[in-house]
């Protein structure tokens, strides 16, 4: 593969996000693959931020550490990531901002205000003055950008479409007239028809490709892209999204729409997910399918807000007071989001219990080219529902059957009642204290788990059938892994990667791959190894080695290297 | 005499003999009886202690949630399932306490359901601690020197807040509490319910007795207007030698399930997935080279 990495930095407020924008769009028009993914403080004002897009000719799912590009907006962008740049690199920098014009190889002073100014337009447009100067290394001509510049500006006026092209070709040739024409990155011979789509947008059109009609959340980042995009689409998909005044009523009031006969969701991080289990419990308790997003960050408590850790796994796997049947899916790139979405809803419905899907900041934010996505592949499967005039007057919510599933009655379809609670129950959902009672009904709960366990995914397998190193890994950090794999193989190393997108229960095919050949080593995003904790607990077993990141930032193919490297795990 | 269509059933409850709960499930069943509903039009969301437990003791749909979480509950089946007649049944300590920040934002978003407050002063089930309802100076195991806080007002905030329907009965009275509770469930919007109920076990000053002896109807006051918020929220300071049983206010405002444009075609329970919708949503997502 060959990629080629962009960095932009700046200050919260300073354009950073609409400048990133236009790349997203005309990178991915023009033919590239792209990963994006923002880095961004808890703040909406200053600080620094950066967007990294690394475009490619092959399929691309994660970043690399050193760029081609550094664009500075800010003094801190220069001043913290120059030491990340390729040999030949370039520097677009403003030097009214950086206090100082850098005269040396490969920087190119660009004022962005002062171009936009010269060309007669507001200070605003600095941000097409820097769009124009990256695109020179991109595209010989400036059609792209003035395309895109015409659909988001159009309905603010002509004058202002002609403004931003005129400031964008006075950037691009500042860069043109100090580098001359530089070989552009390889572009993919025919990559098909593409879609750009972020974490967060793809597990929400996955909810509405899957019949989602009630969610209820309240805001937290970086899940709130979710919650929001599911509200956008509240009258075209017939589906309420109500905001709640906190995370328990939010997910009491999906677990009282799903016990109505809706399928209801929430969408949270940490710690409005640790708020959240109570009523998770309850769902358990009386057999309400629910769907619940955890996108994670680092905690504990309120942690680091915008960004990215796998440190809720044990959690979501220890979610709430006893013991319940419950799925955990953990998807690894766009495509997953939004296929895993419908599965987990399936899930859910058909064994009647809480399905967690953990994201993470990584996945939520980041943005890529892939191929469509196809809402005739989800497949809506309610399970087990009466009406109330099909089920009689003897109806038992809770009756008692092998497989564990009672039918589930709307209540208000017809003249049977429906009695559920979260207190132990009888199979009428009346309260009940025997213990008798009580052994039946968790039987009859916890059979569920044999069904929910006998249909987990398998793990995604690539590399080696016959490997000296297994690389084993969960939910994001799939890219990462996989290119890890990539690069070891072009080295000639017999490597394995194994992606699990369903952490609880696994899948029974991951025992071979555990016992299979090969040293093992386990790559995730937290500090004590849960993925790693958890696969010994279900299967007894222990890895060879590890690699974990929890500094809040996304694993990387040259993060992990350099850590199997460290580890003694090549070669 | 053919049975009721809400019957109370003949299980046998968890509340002590005596206790007023039972003039409530009686009232309940009456009050239901009347309104030309059946049974299954009809959902029950109670919370966790004795005033929890009364879904059970009659006929309907029931959610038996959690303690202080019925408000939400109940709030997200209406909104998918307008049709459905929704209450929501607790104590005192499940609503006032444990769920208090619900009941601020379900009055304030005037959800269109009927909220049945066992208001008996006393926290029942976990055996006689003080409530946000118990007056100064009541000693419980929790508050050995006796209640220093002032009783909360659920009625005042209720009027505050702007909740639709905002009445006071007793499980005493049975033809009041029939009356109020259909005058509740007639309100389109928030209506709240709070009810005196005396807890014979674990509450020996606010007895029966000693609520009788106070009660007054509003209606025997010819000049009270429930729809005049800043004479209601005065009358509901009004607690101790007299105190004011009946409907203090009344508005009619937007309800929740109304602001809600995705309900257009009908209860959400009764959609499946928009396929053209979310067709054009994908759509959207196509890069254009």
């Amino acid at each position: 593969m060959n990629s080629f990495s962009i960095k932009i930095g700046g200050e919260a407020g300073q354009g950073l996000v609409s400048v990133g924008n236009i790349l997203l769009q005309a990178i991915s028009q023009e033919g590239w693959y792209l990963f994006s993914h923002r880095d961004y403080e808890s703040r909406i004002r200053g600080g620094h931020n950066f967007t990294q897009f690394r475009l490619a000719d092959e399929p691309v799912h994660t970043l690399e550490e050193a760029v081609d590009v550094l664009v500075a907006l800010d003094k801190a962008t220069i001043d913290r990531h120059r030491q990340e740049l390729k040999e030949d690199g370039v520097v677009i920098y403003d030097p009214s901002v950086q206090g100082e014009t850098i005269d040396e190889p490969g920087f190119v002073a660009v004022p962005f205000v002062e171009v936009a100014q010269d060309q007669g337009q507001p200070k605003v447009m600095a941000n097409a003055a820097a769009a124009g100067a990256i695109w020179s290394l991109l595209g010989d001509d400036l059609e792209r950008v003035n395309g895109i510049f015409a659909a988001m500006f159009s309905r603010k006026g002509e004058d202002i479409v002609e403004g931003n092209k005129k400031v964008a070709q006075a950037g691009f040739d500042r860069v043109r007239d100090a580098l001359g024409h530089r070989d552009m990155p390889p572009k993919p011979a025919n990559a098909g028809p593409q879609y750009l789509i972020a974490g967060n947008p793809a597990l929400a059109s996955g909810a509405l490709a899957a019949g989602v009609k009630f969610m209820s959340a309240y805001p937290m980042t970086p899940s709130t892209g979710v919650t929001e995009f599911i509200a956008a689409n509240g009258r075209r998909c017939s589906v309420i999204m109500e905001q709640a005044e906190d995370e328990i009523a939010a997910m009491n009031m999906v677990v009282g729409a799903s016990y109505a006969g809706a399928r209801a969701m929430t969408a949270t991080s940490g710690g409005g997910f640790s708020l959240m289990t109570e009523a998770i419990g309850m769902a358990a308790s009386a057999e309400v399918p629910v769907v619940v997003i955890d996108a994670q960050r680092p905690g504990p408590s309120t942690g680091l807000p915008t960004r990215t850790e796998q440190g809720d796994l044990l959690y979501g796997f220890g979610t709430a007071s006893g013991d319940f049947p419950k799925a955990i899916l953990a998807p690894g790139d766009v495509q997953e989001a939004f296929y895993l979405m419908g599965h987990a809803f399936n899930l859910a419905d058909k064994y009647q219990m809480p399905v967690i899907v953990m994201s993470d900041q990584h996945l939520a934010d980041s943005y890529e080219t892939t191929i469509p996505l196809d809402m005739d592949k989800v497949i809506v499967d309610r399970g087990e529902i009466v009406s109330g005039d099909e089920a009689g007057p003897d109806y038992k919510r809770f009756a008692l059957t092998e497989s564990g599933v009672s039918p589930r009655l709307v209540p208000g379809s017809g003249p049977a009642l429906t009695v559920a609670a979260g207190d132990e129950h009888d199979e009428e959902g009346h309260l009940v204290e025997s213990a008798e009672a009580r052994r039946a009904m968790m039987d009859k709960r916890m059979a569920k788990m044999k069904g929910v366990a006998e249909e987990a995914l398998p793990p995604v397998l690539v590399g080696d059938d016959e490997p000296e190193l297994v690389l084993i890994s969960w939910g994001s950090t799939k890219g990462a892994l996989f290119e890890t794999v990539d690069k070891l193989q072009e080295k000639g190393q017999k490597v394995k990667g194994v992606h699990i997108k369903q952490v609880y229960p696994f899948s029974q095919d991951l025992e071979a791959v555990l016992q299979g050949p090969g040293k093992k080593v386990v790559v995730e995003s937290n500090y004590v190894g849960q993925l790693e904790k958890l696969l010994g607990m279900e299967f007894a077993w222990k890895p060879d080695g590890c690699v974990r990141r929890y500094d809040g930032r996304p694993l990387n193919p040259d993060y992990i290297l350099r850590e199997l490297e460290g580890g003694g795990h090549l070669g | 005499m053919a049975d009721k269509l809400f019957q109370t059933t003949p299980r046998e409850t968890a509340w002590c003999p005596g206790c007023g709960n039972f003039g409530i499930l009686n009232a309940l069943s009456d009050a239901l009886e009347e309104l030309s509903l059946e049974p299954h039009d009809v959902l029950f969301v109670s919370g966790i202690g004795q005033a929890g437990k009364t879904p059970h003791y009659i006929k309907g749909n029931v959610f038996n949630t959690l303690h202080g979480r019925t408000l939400p509950a109940a709030t997200g089946a209406k909104l998918v399932n307008p049709e459905l007649t929704v209450f929501a049944i607790g104590g005192d300590g499940d609503g006032y306490a444990e769920g208090g920040n619900h009941l601020l934002h379900a009055m304030r978003k005037n959800v269109n359901i009927t909220y049945l407050v066992h208001d008996n002063q006393v926290f029942g089930l976990t055996k006689g601690q003080a409530s946000p309802r118990s007056d100064q100076g009541f000693v419980t195991g929790t508050t050995p020197q006796g209640v220093s806080l002032e009783s909360f007002s659920p009625l005042a905030t209720a009027i505050t807040l702007n909740a639709g329907f905002v009445a006071r009965s007793f499980s005493g009275n049975k033809s009041h509490l029939v009356e109020t509770i259909q005058a509740a469930v007639n309100h389109e919007g928030f209506s709240i319910v709070d009810i005196l109920q005396p807890c014979v076990t674990f509450n020996k000053i606010n007895t029966f007795q000693w609520y009788r002896s106070r009660v007054y109807d509003l209606k025997d006051d010819e000049n009270y207007d429930p729809s005049n918020r800043t004479a209601a929220w005065e009358k509901a300071q009004q607690w101790g030698d007299r105190i004011p049983i009946g409907v203090f206010y009344k508005v009619d405002r937007a309800t929740l399930d109304e602001a809600h444009p995705a309900s257009a075609n009908g209860p959400l329970v009764k959609q499946g997935v928009e396929y053209d919708g979310v067709k054009e949503i994908l759509d959207g997502f196509a890069v254009n080279g």
